[in-house]
């Protein structure tokens, strides 16, 4: 892949010189960073990461099933649609492409465009500010651009055959201009969030951002079709109103359409305009007017870390507060001292770590958005009456998320600490912090699933709920005691890579096999009230289980 | 053994002082990050050829300087220029003359010390066959020769810091900033660092160096700054400082910094732990 794109790189070399880039040292920089994605697990690029010789094979493994997802989505949209009514169905082509890579772009393409490891050794070069960003613009893109290709590749081989070369042509250069659309949107948004926010600010104001725009994407893709009632709009040819010209993915579509039918009326030549003047236009915007302080703003994200002296009475206070609330609490839930060390060391770093938060937050928010989305689809499973506890259970996949983050850290070399410390019972430590991880994040989050659920479904699914969060912390404990236990935070993020497959596997197999007997218990009367003690018991017979790990049991990273 | 070369350097140094142009000048140079100042108005003139020592403690400010003066961080007040240049507008330029080894060892680690090397000649533009002749016998010299081609991940922390070093001063350049070089190195690699550094200056480089190990510094520099809280509180070379307390750079720097009576804190620290 880094040949190919090297190659692709030097054939476009004058266009980064028009750029303002030095291309001798926007290659080299490239090349570099490149390289170092194969031979380290990208832990930039987080969930494609792991340890490999000198390919990246995960990431070929991730684009071949985008390949394969995208292809049958592909597949059922566009190879039977009448040529007149495929704009509907193209528009959530593009709307897929886009929803992905905005979504690889905010969990992942931060990182890469604010990585301050590059502050040590490439900002003291003379390296300019247009040549470092543009290389990153180049780096992530072509993460990007392997995405957009493997999504579309059956899509446009569907056009392409259907309607003709060129009609393909089209699709593909649209798709790729999605990619280029969506590194557009991101960036402008990063890099004047930087001009803006201050600098110490940055990076906390970031993290939350991206917390919330993957909810947001997430929950506009599922959305976007329900804008349109999907029926009518996948048999009837779709009247274009004002606001389509806002909505990105229908530029692509309507693009596409005027080759495909072949159409060239107004409207359709301002999608195809706005198709492809846009991204440009973007790219050139950024390229003109946001990147000249780029380095220094970059320089200036490590300096956060700076001691202040002057806010050291204030912070000392708060702390005092907050470490007040997190005692009496670890002093509720936790049995010995150890124990309560643990929870409270939890309770602050996952507050903390931004990584953390931005690994949990997401999948967390994404369980919601999940839920609510399905719920008002009309017409199949939302309505169905065992709908809740579908939500009920599958919420549990996106809890293990923030179970099997406990174990990973960036400062995991920390982890010492736990070998040199007199440590006897290392179970200890593990409850407290699995407690800490159910007290702060799991229980809100049921709390808010099950206030939506009981709105929505009536008061009387209370024994359903209750039973769902029980069993799924019976399920959290399972998953806990099954797989390799680590102590928290002492892990690089790779080393949980390799058994994560099957475990998840397996976890959503018997959260499926669970949630059908609960689906069985409430056929019988009172059957769900009846099964909570046991739930419960299980729970607590698992946790006594969990906190009699000994060192023998826990692989130290 | 380096002894001799302080009497030597010592000359030089204040001949250099009054005859020479100067490579790096600080004009009441102040740097804030947010509302807490670090800088306080510096002043500071540099001529070619001297070994400068900048001293001081923790959070006094000495890497701030240092990143302003290779142009890392743009937003001072005061003015600041390198062999002529100012740093605000010319700091491409200043750059391609300068080298910096910063202290905390960064570098890309999955690469190879050649690998890495040859990135960092191709960011200064350099002949790519060159860098690598250059690079492995620098390599060679620092006795890393069979690690050349090893990835780095598995170095220890002197030998990423000879690598560091030579990223560094691959490009020859003509003014050399230096945050902590010795950190990790062996006894052996000390000595040859300390007379590279010695006989970098002699080939008229103007070495900038920063370090809390006060020895070193004693016997190396030509010149001593100290700086405090933002401001220089003592500049001269080390036969000059000592005028105000002839004893070594370790109590003149305790004195300066106000951090004296030491022994009493370390009682009350061993009183403390005992409790």
């Amino acid at each position: 892949m880094t040949f190919t794109i090297l190659w692709l790189l030097d054939r476009l070399q004058s266009l980064f010189q028009a750029l303002g880039a030095d291309y001798g040292q926007l290659r080299a920089i490239v090349q570099v960073k490149l390289m170092m994605d194969n031979r380290r697990s990208l832990v930039s690029l987080g969930r494609y990461g792991k340890q490999s010789a000198e390919s990246n094979s995960n990431f070929t493994r991730i684009l071949v099933i985008y390949t394969v997802v995208g292809g049958l989505i592909s597949l059922s949209m566009l190879a039977i649609p009448d040529k007149d009514v495929l704009f509907f169905p193209l528009t959530l082509q593009f709307a897929y492409i886009m929803a992905l890579c905005a979504m690889t772009l905010i969990s992942d393409f931060s990182s890469v465009i604010l990585d301050s490891s590059d502050n040590q050794i490439i900002l003291p070069r003379p390296v300019s500010s247009r040549t470092l960003w543009l290389a990153r613009v180049v780096h992530i893109s072509s993460y990007l651009f392997a995405i957009a290709l493997s999504l579309s590749v059956v899509a446009v081989i569907v056009i392409a055959v259907r309607f003709g070369a060129l009609a393909g042509l089209l699709c593909l250069i649209m798709s790729l201009l999605s990619a280029v659309l969506m590194v557009f949107l991101t960036n402008v948004f990063y890099l004047v969030l930087m001009r803006f926010i201050s600098e110490e600010k940055l990076r906390e104001v970031i993290n939350y951002f991206q917390i919330v725009m993957a909810v947001l994407f997430y929950g506009g893709y599922q959305l976007l079709p329900r804008l349109i009632d999907s029926q009518e709009a996948l048999t009837q040819a779709l009247d274009h109103q004002w606001w389509h010209y806002l909505i990105p993915p229908m530029w692509m579509a309507g693009a596409v359409e005027t080759v495909v039918r072949p159409v060239l009326d107004s409207t359709h030549l301002i999608f195809l305009a706005l198709a492809l003047i846009i991204p440009f236009a973007g790219l050139w915007f950024m390229n003109r007017f946001l990147t000249a302080d780029f380095t220094q703003k970059l320089s200036s994200i490590d300096q956060e870390s700076r001691p202040e002296m002057a806010q050291v009475a204030a912070v000392r206070a708060t702390q005092a507060n907050g470490s007040g609330w997190i005692d009496r609490l670890s002093g509720w839930f936790t049995t010995n001292s150890l124990e309560r060390a643990a929870f409270a060391f939890t309770w602050r770093v996952t507050s903390r770590d931004r990584k953390f938060k931005l690994k949990t937050y997401p999948q967390l928010g994404f369980g919601l958005a999940y839920v609510v989305a399905m719920s008002f689809q009309s017409r199949s499973l939302g309505s169905s009456n065992f709908f809740y506890l579908f939500a009920l259970y599958f919420a549990g996949i996106y809890v293990m998320v923030a179970q099997y983050q406990l174990s990973v850290s960036d400062n995991y070399k920390a982890s010492w600490i736990y070998g040199s410390a007199p440590i006897r019972e290392p179970g200890d430590v593990l409850a407290g912090s699995l407690k800490a991880l159910i007290i702060k994040l799991l229980t809100p989050f049921y709390l808010l699933l099950s206030v939506y659920i009981l709105y929505r479904y009536g008061i009387d699914k209370i024994s359903d709920v209750l039973l769902a969060f029980s069993n799924s912390l019976v399920m959290l404990l399972s998953a806990s005691l099954l797989s390799t236990r680590y102590m928290p935070f002492s892990v690089v993020q790779d080393a949980l890579k390799q058994n994560n497959t099957a475990r998840s596997l397996l976890v959503s197999v018997v959260l499926g096999v669970v949630g059908f007997s609960h689906y069985g218990l409430t056929l019988i009367p009172y059957g769900v009230w009846a099964a909570i003690p046991f739930s419960v018991a299980t729970f607590w017979v698992l946790l006594r289980q969990y906190k009699k790990t000994g060192w023998a049991q826990i692989e130290m990273g | 053994m380096l002894f001799p070369y302080l009497s030597l350097a010592d000359k030089t140094g204040i001949v250099s002082r009054c005859s020479m142009k100067s490579i790096i000048q600080l004009q009441n140079l102040q740097k804030s990050y947010g509302s807490t100042p670090v800088l306080k108005g510096i002043d500071l003139d540099v001529s070619a050829g001297q070994v400068v020592g900048y001293i001081g403690p923790n959070g006094a400010g000495k890497s701030t300087t240092i990143k302003i003066l290779i142009g890392m961080l743009p937003d001072y007040t005061g003015t600041a220029t390198v062999l002529g240049m100012d740093v605000k507008t010319n700091s491409l330029d200043i750059k391609r003359r300068i080298g910096y080894v910063p202290e905390n060892a960064a570098l890309y680690d999955t690469l190879t010390p050649m690998e890495y090397l040859q990135f960092i000649g191709q960011l200064y533009e350099l002949d790519i066959t060159q860098i690598e002749r250059k690079a492995l016998d620098l390599l060679r010299l620092f006795q890393l020769n069979d690690h050349a081609d090893a990835r780095m991940t598995t170095f220890s922390k002197g030998m990423r810091q000879k690598v560091l070093l030579i990223s560094g001063l691959l490009h020859n350049p003509d003014v050399i900033f230096l945050d902590e070089p010795l950190s990790g190195l062996d006894a052996n690699a000390v000595v040859l660092v300390k007379e590279i550094i010695r006989q970098l200056a002699n080939n008229g480089k103007t070495i900038f160096y920063s370090s809390h190990i006060m020895d070193v510094v004693e016997k190396i520099s030509d010149r001593i700054i100290i700086i405090n809280q933002g401001q220089i509180i003592a500049d001269g070379t080390f036969a000059e400082l000592q005028h105000q307390r002839p004893e070594s750079l370790e109590q003149l720097f305790a004195q300066l910094t106000g951090s004296e009576g030491q022994t009493g804190i370390a009682e009350e620290f061993i009183h403390t732990l005992k409790n």
